[in-house]
């Protein structure tokens, strides 16, 4: 336990490092933090002009009103925006594993996944948050959404647990370039779909494809199936006021899972310039 | 310090035709092709030592010291530092080595020196005191002091690998690994870079495995040379050992008062230019002393002159090699 | 003397289709990837349709068929030009570029194309398929609408070229493009009816979407497509669609002119 303990504390020493070194980065580059600002927010007017200009004229999807898909959409967002704060790296793997980009990790004393999301903390990826927060406060705002002590610590576990779930499949999709040796540059295309995926009611979707989502992709537990039981909507999956906890337990189980791949895929790492 | 044992490292690569049918027929099939890079290498570096490795392009040098630092996992067999499997045990293993890279750079390029120095030190655990002791060693010998406060993009190329040297140092490694540290160096970086190998060596007692191209960092740093070529290991040992086995001979111009040609039974006769005579002998035959005594009984000898195989002749000819 | 200068960019245009071909998984990855955003697309449409009809007369079947063919119309629009402009002035290889004997934006276009003509065989094709076979055949509203749907669409190539163009002499101003192309093309998606018919969002909203040129890239072809205009509207908005690539036409003159004089100054 106490061995524990410090390696906890070795690795957030680190990480604070990294943050701070990120910071300075970003400092460096004002123009930057411009074209961002401005960029990031406006991926999600798309999604929200279709709720609220599409979905409103139709009165809701599936049973769904219009502000409980404000409130999915805005987990969704939030969920997005935390995954791309710890792991958009996963979506430039190929690149590193073209360029030999791991040498340098390689030779240190950490563990590798752990240099590769954290050496580039994407700092910027609070730019999707501002938006996230806006449209989960509005969807709260319609649907009545309390927060009471209890509701709060469920989405913290809701918001955790889908972060992992992203974050494990981007490091699973990124270890494929192990095996195909080039760069797969996966990142917009996989971004699609967890939006579709996870911004609407999976229900709308063919039975088959749902199963798919639920069990062998785990994006079902993202947002629909927990969001579905905090909105007191029926799913297949209703399990009693767990749901939230089950997502943390999905994304804990992913994350592992990628972490496992990765390291047999690290094995066929061939570097560069041979 | 440092055991390599049977190592072996196989690369799949993919052939594409050539031309538009041959991509047409890649989307659809792809043929695979081993390739041997490194072909059983076995060898151990003791504690204290500087060991060049040297080899051709594509001789699998570079994948061998990328095996040796833990970035490639051997096909089969393994290495040691200090005893430890560095495949296996990564993470501890590493503590004990430092690695350069010459064409690459693990400093952060955006900021200043010291900021990727910082991030080192909480990676290795290494105490301030330690730090503040190691910088000074270091600024002592590479003068890094005065680059703490630079960003390194705007380093040129030899205070970046003094950077590079020093990070690479930090906490203080057994072995130091430098891969072509020496590349694109002008005159003044490249002594102080051979300045701090020799001194470091000589302080700390780092172990030091160096790769080059570069003829003079062999002559000057090199107690022990490893050629390889062909993935599999062509020369092991000190240079004038090398030199002694590849080429056991010497070369003596002899010039004459006259256009002769006098022969002798244990020399060979390289070239006559005017009254300029160059013999081939070997060292184990006899002397030159001897061989100029000999000549003299001939004809009158004016001047003589003796030509080693230089070091670039025995790197050539160990690349020729074929075991 | 014509011929040979032509050549020039018909062997640009030929290497560009042989490396676009190169990379076998992302060629498959990408068509797996679209295939999938087309019918998550298709799922949300017939979801919130059901089997009712919108204002305009379109019902659900259409609305899949909008999906399937904005999908194959987005691979028509792919561009590469303007990371090409970035890379060649990150690189300072645009001063090499321009100095060659043939104009540059000629070899960008031809680049293009090349790239263009692969992706007609290898994603147009499969995804018109496996559209037709999993979502619904996208079947145009009446056969007399092909002739007006070829020229918009043409148009509408001729204008998304020229916007990412346009776009690209961005790279010129030292601004971070990353964040800008991001921005471009999630406006291009939200603006332009590729994902959202815009009859979908308020007159107001409409009517200001209409004067821009974005819609003239996805929507007026695809309302052409499935008919959901008649033909007066139609020919009226080709007529502002023709006026639009003019203008751009001349916009993109007058800014590569003025990218190339100032390369040539600075020498690169």
């Amino acid at each position: 336990m106490k061995k524990i303990g410090s390696a906890f504390a070795y690795y957030l020493g680190v990480t604070m490092c990294n943050i701070k070194m990120a910071l300075l980065t970003i400092v460096e580059y004002p123009s930057n933090i411009l074209g961002w600002v401005i960029s990031n927010p406006i991926q999600f007017l798309l999604g929200f002009a279709t709720i609220k200009f599409v979905v409103e004229q139709f009165g809701g999807i599936n049973g769904w009103s219009y502000g409980q898909l404000a409130f999915l959409y805005g987990i969704s967002v939030l969920s997005h925006a935390f995954s791309m704060i710890f792991f958009v790296q996963g979506w430039f793997m190929g690149f590193f594993v073209i360029e030999g980009e791991f040498d340098r990790f390689l030779t240190r004393p950490l563990s590798v996944l752990y240099q590769f999301f954290f050496t580039n903390i994407n700092v910027f990826g609070f730019t999707d948050l501002i938006p996230g927060i806006l449209v989960f406060l509005y969807g709260c705002a319609k649907t009545g959404f309390s927060f009471t002590a209890s509701n709060m610590v469920g989405i913290m576990a809701l918001l955790i647990g889908a972060t992992l779930i992203r974050g494990g499949i981007y490091i699973l999709l990124g270890t494929t370039s192990f095996w195909t040796k080039s760069a797969n540059d996966f990142g917009q295309f996989v971004q699609e779909i967890f939006d579709k995926t996870t911004m609407y009611p999976l229900s709308m979707y063919p039975e088959a494809m749902q199963l798919i989502l639920t069990f062998l992709i785990p994006i079902g537990w993202v947002s629909f199936y927990p969001v579905s039981e905090l909105m007191g909507i029926e799913t297949a999956f209703s399990a009693g006021g767990m749901g939230v906890w089950i997502t943390l337990g999905v994304g804990i189980v992913t994350m592992i899972a990628a972490g496992l791949v990765f390291r047999i895929g690290l094995r066929r790492y061939e570097s560069a310039g041979n | 310090m440092i055991t390599v044992r049977d190592l072996y490292k196989e690369y799949r690569v993919t052939e594409r035709g050539r031309g538009l049918g041959g991509t047409l027929k890649a989307l659809f099939k792809q043929e695979e092709k081993i390739i041997k890079a490194v072909n059983g290498l076995d060898f151990y570096v003791g504690k204290g030592e500087i060991v060049g490795f040297i080899g051709p392009n594509g001789s699998g040098k570079s994948t061998t010291i990328k095996m040796m630092t833990g970035i490639l996992a051997p096909t089969s067999g393994e290495v040691l530092i200090d005893g430890r499997n560095i495949t296996r045990y990564r993470k501890e293993a590493v503590r004990d080595i430092g690695v350069v890279f010459g064409q690459r750079t693990q400093l952060n390029w955006d900021l200043r020196l010291e900021e990727s120095f910082e991030l080192l030190r909480h990676i290795y655990r290494i105490e301030k005191k330690d730090y503040r002791e190691t910088l000074e060693v270091m600024d002592s010998i590479l003068g890094v002091g005065e680059l703490l406060n630079k960003p390194v993009r705007q380093m040129s190329l030899g205070q970046r690998v003094k950077g590079d040297l020093t990070a690479a140092m930090l906490h203080s490694p057994k072995v130091l690994f430098l891969d072509e540290p020496t590349i694109g160096l002008d005159v003044g970086s490249k002594y102080a870079l051979r300045k701090f190998i020799k001194e470091i060596n000589a302080i700390k007692g780092t172990t030091v495995i160096l790769t080059t191209h570069d003829l003079g960092d062999i002559q000057e740093l090199c107690e022990r040379l490893i050629i390889i070529n062909g993935g599999v290991m062509m020369e092991d040992g000190n240079l004038s050992e090398i030199v002694e086995r590849i080429a056991p001979y010497r070369t003596l111009a002899v010039e004459y008062y006259d256009a002769v040609v006098p022969e002798h039974a244990k020399a060979e006769i390289l070239s006559v230019s005017d009254n300029v005579v160059r013999y081939k002998f070997m060292k184990a035959d006899m002397t030159a002393a001897e061989l100029i005594r000999d000549l003299s009984e001939l004809y009158p000898i004016k001047d003589v002159g003796i030509e080693e195989a230089g070091i670039d002749d025995i790197i050539r000819i160990a690349y020729e090699m074929k075991k | 003397m014509f011929d040979g200068a032509l050549d020039k960019y018909l062997f640009v245009y030929k290497t560009r289709i042989i490396r676009s071909f190169t990379y076998k998984f992302e060629v498959y990855g990408n068509i797996l990837m679209q295939v999938i955003i087309m019918i998550t697309t298709a799922f949300f449409w017939k979801a919130l349709f059901g089997s009712e009809t919108f204002g305009n007369g379109i019902t659900a079947d259409s609305m899949l068929t909008y999906t399937v063919m904005s999908s194959v119309l987005s691979v028509l629009f792919t561009t590469g030009v303007e990371r090409r402009m970035q890379q060649s002035v990150e690189k300072g290889s645009i001063a090499i570029d321009m100095m060659r004997p043939v104009n540059v934006f000629g070899v960008f276009l031809a680049e293009d194309l090349g790239s263009l003509t692969a992706l007609l065989v290898q994603n147009l094709l499969p995804i018109l398929l496996l559209g037709s076979l999993l979502i619904q055949v996208p079947v145009i509203a009446s056969p007399s609408a092909i002739p007006l749907f070829a020229v918009s669409l043409v148009l509408s190539m001729g204008i998304n070229w020229l916007m990412a163009a346009i776009f690209g002499m961005w790279a010129f101003t030292a601004i971070s493009m990353d964040a800008l192309f991001q921005a471009k093309k999630h406006l291009i998606r939200l603006l332009s009816g590729s994902i959202i018919p815009i009859w979908f969002f308020p007159k107001w909203l409409a009517d200001i979407l209409n004067a821009l040129p974005f819609v003239y890239i996805y929507q007026l072809p695809l309302d052409i497509y499935i008919g959901s205009a008649t033909d007066e509207e139609i020919y009226s908005r080709i007529l502002l669609q023709l006026v639009w690539a003019l203008v751009l036409a001349a916009l993109f003159c007058l800014l590569s002119k003025r990218v190339l004089k100032k390369v040539l100054v600075q020498g690169g």
